[in-house]
């Protein structure tokens, strides 16, 4: 009887689910399943012939080992100095196209958008030249009587070499984020505040600010997620050296699964950086979204 | 009242100069990239550095002082790391390979996506909401936790070595799924009922009315999906294991892990790379920044 | 209108259709090799045509079998193959040992390399020198064909040496506060401008290389116990000699900045690039003596030298030993064929070809018996003191123990850690891997 009515609903929905079908299998296939599947791993020490159950050794592991707090260390580091500076680009570099004409407009948000459009790959080969020991930056260092500095190859350096990175390549995404939201701003509020009598400055940091905070939330949310992934120019840079100076979290997953060849310990450090992440998103909505509702 | 234009004239030239710096220090690198990849081999690592290639300084006035051959000479020097690639390193295969996989993912995408989308923004059927949130709810997952179970998988499926093992896991991104459905959400639903008296099948409200009026929608999706899958390279570097199947990233990798000090050549390879999504961003500008402000509206 | 999602359709499981490869019927062996020496005066020479051309031959002898190369470059190739091993997806046959820094023994266990006992005869297995066989040699099984055995040395820029009026050390020997003393001497400013333009020696620090690694042995360290079970690598004559080492870069001041960095290359360039030569010392594996010798680019007067004799009393180094794995098959017939292939590329006249252009010590008598080293005093050098040389630990996480151990050394390298502090804080990161 049940079944009647269930193959009933079917035909009548048959159409819908048809539409479905295909995008709802690659997802069961390829993102569902492999979610489920990195929770079991986790808890074992999967071998090429055989699979042991270790209950929580991976964590624990995890967690007593140094490794894990360097990397994480350095990627909080990462993050705390790239993210801002991004948004604070962003939004300055935008505040100021904003009020250009059209043209200009289009041309610098191009300009700033262009180098992003390239692979991370293409950008850290671009710089690991710029920062070689007889590359174009020691260069320009050395016209000012400075330098040269082993950029990539010291502790001290490796790590802001690759903010560096992070921090010149422009925030094009920021940038073009902040104009749709600046170009939404009714003008009549604008109006208000001129006949107020209030400078540009006043006007920006009363009306502009406040009304942005939705995207200065959302970059922040975005760039912090990225940030906890960064993983390409490390590899390509510093190979997380030299010592652990520059290992990220997503560099120790990709040495514990792809190097060390333990897939359970990479599967548990990974669970831990969404932990971490999934943390800092909720800490940051707490924050920044007060009182608008995004 | 002059003295109050002329000041505001003066503060909007500073701006224009501050911006144009900044726009000149963010592209600094593309150049720099470049001009590496078409200097002669020998002045490279030359100190100072040549901020033109030599080639291309010298090129026409040899040729007007007459000098042809050794105009085109240089020139052809200018182009030898470039002409190594193609030879010798075969860079052609992990461009065409690219090419396969960022098309065949797109298009992938943009059908399974639309259809997807539409259904969620348009039809009422039992467990419609359930799977929609479903799938939003692993948006959140970080890339990394997929990694191994995926790798494993892949093995299993038997795609290991394949193109295929870099084309699936992109089409279950779920991210286009839910800008269509945003998307398609502003479609009038009135449109939909008149085709539906009008005898139209489901299929052709979807290909005749749906697809055409979310062009704008697709258009930016596709670019992005595109741009994702050329720019990929975490997930093919572990999957592709022969030089052949490599992608561009990763075979730029290699380049970068054999030729550790032979910066012309991997700047002619980075160079290469970034061609083409330096030329799609240019044509397709618009679709790039309407991308980005579809994709970040929440619902 | 149904055509067109037909096509779309079509054309996603195209390439899931197509690009697996269609089943031949024929055999197909698969080789990983890495890059070779380059044919002699061509500089842009391919560095894989030695096994094309090998392959080329091979396949016109055994018609219906096809051979395909995959090129991977040395850094990459135990990654590489360990993520192959991992995804059960291995090659036919690869360039790599059985010393646990690529292939762990742990593979070996569980089966993934193919014992190749079966297809020497006992007068074959004669031809190969004991300690190449035993260098592949695993609870009794010979796990792939060694075709080669090499050996780190110092090289030495002699024309530096006579610029600056230094006696290279007579027969390549020399103590530690000989090898300082000369060091200081060869790091000078050419030009008077203040700043230094030749620096004594230098060298890097990466994980899978030792070029560095026997002066850390030099006062009678060892990384692991005799027996693998025990790390000692923080005992006072490990420190030491670290503590030496370290004092070449800052207290002597003789070493650039940029030694104990991982940049294998430059490191390279300086020594042996004809624009640069920057260097008068370093130590290198002895395949660089085939590309010092006759490579137009980095042809240089130069010498080979053993390691300073610190207070083991000896000199030291460190020996290696290459060859080719045959993977796991589960077709016999094409099993005999990858034998066939793997036998082919290691015999006596490759093995001697090897000697001559790439700078290894054959693991066959028969190949060393055509003299490949004769007018050729940096390789006779060289073979005294691979007579001597000790291999690295061979334990089935040694990738993983040799990664902590040198990224905790390019510390010290950098001024940032004492020998000891470094040494002990590798210790307790390699722990786990030595259960």
């Amino acid at each position: 009887m049940i079944n009647i009515r269930l193959l009933k609903a079917i035909n009548k929905y048959k159409w819908d689910y048809l539409f479905l079908l295909p995008k709802f299998i690659l997802f069961l296939i390829f993102i569902a399943l492999p979610v489920l599947w990195a929770f079991v791993i986790a808890f074992q020490e999967y071998g090429i012939f055989e699979t042991i159950w270790t209950g929580l050794d991976n964590f624990i592991n995890t967690f007593t080992g140094d490794l894990f707090y360097i990397a994480l260390w350095n990627t909080l580091r990462y993050t705390i100095i790239v993210v801002p500076s991004q948004v604070i680009i962003a939004l300055i570099l935008a505040s100021l196209i904003n009020p250009l004409n059209r043209k200009a407009q289009v041309f610098f948000r191009g300009a700033f958008y262009l180098p992003t459009v390239t692979s991370v790959v293409v950008i850290a080969m671009t710089w690991r030249w710029m920062y070689n020991s007889k590359g174009l930056i020691n260069y320009l260092l050395s016209l000012f009587n400075l330098g040269p500095v082993n950029w990539l190859g010291s502790s001290d350096w490796a790590l802001i070499s690759i903010m560096l990175m992070s921090i010149i390549t422009p925030p094009g995404v920021g940038i073009i984020l902040y104009l749709a939201n600046m170009g939404s701003i009714p003008e009549s509020l604008f109006e208000a505040a001129r006949i107020d009598g209030a400078g540009k400055f006043k006007t920006w940091l009363k009306i502009t600010l406040p009304l942005v905070k939705p995207t200065t939330f959302y970059l922040t949310i975005l760039g912090t997620i990225g940030s906890f992934q960064v993983f390409t120019q490390v590899l390509l840079l510093t190979d997380g050296g030299p010592g652990y100076a520059t290992t990220t979290l997503v560099h120790l997953i990709y040495n514990s699964a792809f190097r060390d060849f333990d897939f359970g310990f990479a599967a548990a450090q990974a669970i831990i950086l969404f932990m971490v992440i999934l943390m800092f998103s909720l800490v940051q909505k707490k924050f920044l979204s007060s009182d608008i509702e995004y | 009242m002059g003295l109050k234009t002329a000041f505001s004239n003066i503060a909007k030239v500073t701006v224009y100069l501050f911006l144009i710096l900044l726009a000149l220090l963010s592209l600094m690198p593309l150049y720099w990239m470049f001009v590496t990849a078409l200097q002669l081999p020998e002045q490279v690592f030359s100190i100072p550095p040549k901020f033109v290639p030599t080639a291309i300084i010298e090129f026409f006035p040899l040729i007007t002082s007459g000098e042809q051959a050794q105009a085109f000479f240089l020139l052809s020097e200018a182009f030898r790391s470039i002409k190594v690639l193609f030879t010798k390193v075969g860079l052609q295969h992990w461009f065409v390979n690219s090419l396969i996989v960022s098309v065949t993912a797109t298009l992938g995408v943009l059908l399974f996506d639309s259809m997807a989308g539409y259904v969620f923004a348009k039809k009422k059927f039992p467990g419609r909401d359930f799977i929609f949130w479903l799938m939003i709810s692993t948006m959140m997952i970080p890339g990394q936790v997929t990694l191994v179970p995926l790798f494993i998988l892949i093995g299993k499926l038997g795609l290991k070595n394949s193109l295929g093992a870099v084309i699936f896991p992109p089409l279950a991104m779920v991210f286009g799924v839910f800008l269509m459905r945003q998307y398609m959400k502003t479609i009038p639903s009135e449109l939909l009922e008149a085709a539906k008296i009008d005898g139209a099948s489901e299929i052709a409200i979807y290909w005749k009315v749906i697809m055409p009026l979310s062009k704008p929608a697709l258009a930016t999706l596709g670019i992005l999906t595109f741009m994702a899958v050329w720019n990929s390279f975490l997930w093919p570097l572990i999957i592709l294991n022969k030089d052949y199947l490599y992608t561009l990233p990763v075979g730029l990798k290699t380049l970068q892990d054999k030729n550790l000090v032979d910066y012309g050549l991997l700047m002619s390879g980075a160079s290469i790379s970034a061609i083409p999504m330096i030329l799609v961003f240019l044509f397709f500008q618009k679709y790039f920044i309407k991308g980005l402000t579809l994709g970040s509206v929440k619902g | 209108m149904k055509k067109l999602v037909l096509v779309l359709v079509g054309l996603v499981f195209f390439v899931m259709i197509l690009v697996p490869s269609v089943m031949a019927r024929d055999i197909k062996i698969t080789i990983w090799d890495a890059p070779r020496w380059r044919e002699q005066g061509n500089e842009d020479g391919d560095q894989f045509y030695w096994i094309k051309d090998r392959i080329a031959k091979f396949e016109e002898l055994h018609p219906g079998v096809k051979v395909e190369l995959v090129e991977v470059p040395w850094k990459e190739l135990g990654e590489k193959l360990n993520i192959a091993i991992a995804g059960r997806d291995w090659p036919d046959i690869a360039p790599v040992d059985i010393s646990g820094g690529t292939v762990k023994l742990k593979h070996l266990e569980q089966g993934v390399v193919e014992p190749l006992n079966s297809f020497f005869t006992e007068e074959e297995l004669a031809d190969f020198y004991s300690g190449a066989l035993e260098s592949y040699n695993y609870q009794g099984h010979l796990y792939g064909i060694p075709t080669s055995m090499t050996v780190h040395a110092l090289m030495l820029n002699l024309d530096l040496f006579q610029e600056r009026g230094v006696e290279p050390p007579k027969d390549g020997k020399w103590t530690w506060d000989q090898f300082v003393d000369k060091m200081k001497k060869l790091t000078f400013d050419r030009d008077g401008d203040g700043e230094i333009d030749v620096y004594g020696f230098s060298t890097y620090i990466l994980k899978g290389y030792y070029e560095a690694w026997p002066f850390f042995l030099m006062d009678g360290a060892r990384p692991l116990s005799p027996d693998n079970t025990t790390y000692t690598f923080d005992h006072p004559e490990a420190i030491s000699a670290v503590e030496k080492f370290a004092a070449l870069k800052f207290k002597h001041k003789v070493a650039p900045m940029e030694m104990g960095g991982a940049d294998v290359g430059g490191t390279f360039q300086a020594f042996a690039n004809k624009e640069q030569r920057t260097v008068a010392v370093q130590p290198w594996a002895s395949w660089a003596i085939a590309t010092l010798r006759t490579n137009e680019k980095y042809k240089t007067n130069f010498m080979v030298a053993e390691y300073p004799v610190g207070k083991s009393g000896k000199p030291v180094t460190i020996g290696g030993s290459g060859g080719f794995l045959v993977f796991k098959q589960s077709n016999p017939e094409k099993l005999k064929m990858v034998v066939e292939f793997a036998k082919f590329i290691t015999d006596t006249e490759q093995q001697y070809t090897f000697a001559v252009n790439y700078g290894t010590f054959p693991a066959r008598k028969s190949a060393q018996e055509m003299d490949p080293f004769k007018d050729n005093p940096q390789m006779q050098m060289a073979a005294k003191m691979l007579k001597d040389a000790i291999t690295v630990p061979r334990h089935t996480n040694w990738a993983q123990i040799d990664e902590r151990i040198q990224a905790q050394l390019q510390l010290v390298l950098n001024g940032e850690k004492t020998a000891e502090e470094a040494l002990k804080d590798a210790g307790k990161q390699l722990e786990r891997f030595l259960k």
